[in-house]
């Protein structure tokens, strides 16, 4: 009896996430988020292993198992806001792949690929930061999210410059 | 009206699967055997077995014991191809996309073997529901695939969910109907081989089981046999292409430039 109840309530809050999904793909680019600006320089801070290096000689343990928390759900904060952002690339990634022309649609594919990849990462570090504020001497890795971070803007670039020559990106004469 | 062998009882097991064969048809013509295979072969095979039992069922000269051999071997068949569509509709929704692919293939064979587990254990504790050993094994054997099944579609759903994934409307229609027809079989066959319920509410179940998947086979008509409108962006035919209807704002631009500029020099 208790068996087939646990299956029943199983299959029932299986069928509600099927339905529920299936509606919010319907309907999920009405409501887009807008993106985030993250200020990559602060983060890079955050997670620095240098820093966690220098606050662990410097601050008694229990000082620093506190502090280091507290900048973990920072850094944490930090890849929610990663995370948001690399999902509205690729639904802008996403409407830009059906464009004619090819070049956009390239681009478009590269900025999907990033922003996957930076949407993979942030939540496998994210993982990880969860399980440092559990045990603050770990010390997240964030260097395959910030690689992908940088790898996203350069996609967002190439993809706005494309699809609005008309704006300047600075990004061009840089290189 | 809701007794074994009524009308309503025969259009159920009958139709649906009359239809799901005129789709495939249909589809079979429209060269959709290139496109999904595995589903074509899903359509024509369950819905032959399923005739195949519904004349078993209905000829005296079957003996009862025939009758669970044929349900046995069509559940078998069955069960089989319906993991083929899922790993089908896996592949036409991340392959396009390699950074995730990977990790997708490597979550899903994971979660699937836990699925296995799970099954197994749940099999392994179930009472069984008749002492006839075909049925109460088939019984069991409807519970343990659909457990899998449906496990697989969520995490599907769930998965491309996550990354805000776009689905073609084939693979979404077809994983929409099996999605709706595992679930609610899983709930009924779990009902079936753990309670032992009375003939009467059997009946009822048998009712409620082809009723899900006559909605599921006019989901797949709905999804495979009418186009849909034509995905944002596409031109039509012959006229110039539209701009795509979400741009890169010129304020995120600005932002994203000023954080590539940042890394650039440091």
């Amino acid at each position: 009896m208790t068996l087939a109840i646990f299956l029943v309530v199983f299959a029932v809050i299986a069928l509600l996430v099927i339905l529920s999904v299936s509606r919010s793909l319907r309907q999920r680019d009405a409501d887009l988020p807008g993106i985030e600006v993250i200020d990559v320089e602060a983060f890079r801070n955050l997670v620095n292993p240098a820093e966690n290096e220098y606050l662990h000689r410097r601050l008694p343990a229990a000082e620093f198992r506190r502090v280091q928390r507290e900048r973990l759900r920072a850094a944490a904060a930090y890849m929610r806001v990663a995370g948001r952002n690399a999902t509205v690339l690729v639904a802008i990634g996403q409407a830009a792949l059906a464009a004619g022309d090819e070049k956009t649609a390239e681009a478009a594919r590269q900025l999907v690929d990033s922003a996957l990849l930076l949407r993979r990462n942030t939540t496998f570090v994210l993982m990880r930061i969860n399980l440092a504020i559990a045990w603050p001497t770990l010390g997240p890795s964030a260097a395959p999210v910030l690689s992908g971070y940088e790898r996203l803007n350069h996609s967002a670039m190439l993809l706005g410059r494309l699809q609005n020559p008309a704006v300047p990106v600075r990004i061009a004469s840089l290189s | 009206m809701l007794q074994a062998h009524s009308f309503l009882w025969n259009y159920l097991w009958v139709a649906p699967n009359l239809f799901l064969l005129l789709l495939s048809v249909f589809l079979w013509k429209r060269g959709f055997v290139r496109v999904f295979p595995g589903f074509l072969a899903f359509a024509i095979l369950s819905s032959l077995g399923e005739i195949a039992a519904f004349l078993a069922d209905i000829i005296p000269s079957v003996s009862p014991d025939n009758f669970w051999r044929v349900i046995w071997a069509g559940l078998l068949v069955e069960s089989l191809l319906k993991f083929v569509v899922i790993g089908e509709i896996f592949s036409r929704v991340f392959r396009p996309y390699p950074s995730i692919a990977r990790t997708g293939g490597t979550l899903v064979s994971g979660f699937g073997v836990l699925l296995v587990l799970l099954a197994a254990i749940v099999a392994g504790l179930a009472k069984g529901d008749s002492v006839v050993h075909i049925v109460a094994t088939a019984h069991l054997l409807e519970q343990t695939v659909f457990i899998i099944e449906s496990g697989l579609i969520v995490f599907l759903f769930l998965f491309a969910a996550y990354f805000h994934l776009s689905w073609d409307r084939l693979s979404f229609g077809i994983l929409l109907g099996l999605g709706i027809s595992s679930c609610e079989h899983l709930a009924t066959w779990a009902i079936i081989a753990n309670i032992s319920p009375s003939e009467h509410v059997r009946t009822l179940i048998a009712f409620l089981n082809m009723a899900a998947y006559h909605v599921a086979v006019l989901v797949w008509i709905y999804y495979l046999a009418f186009p849909g409108k034509p995905p944002k962006g596409k031109p039509p035919k012959g006229k110039p292409p539209k701009e795509p209807t979400i741009r890169l704002p010129e304020t995120d631009l600005a932002v994203w430039n000023r954080e590539v500029e940042r890394l650039l020099h440091q």
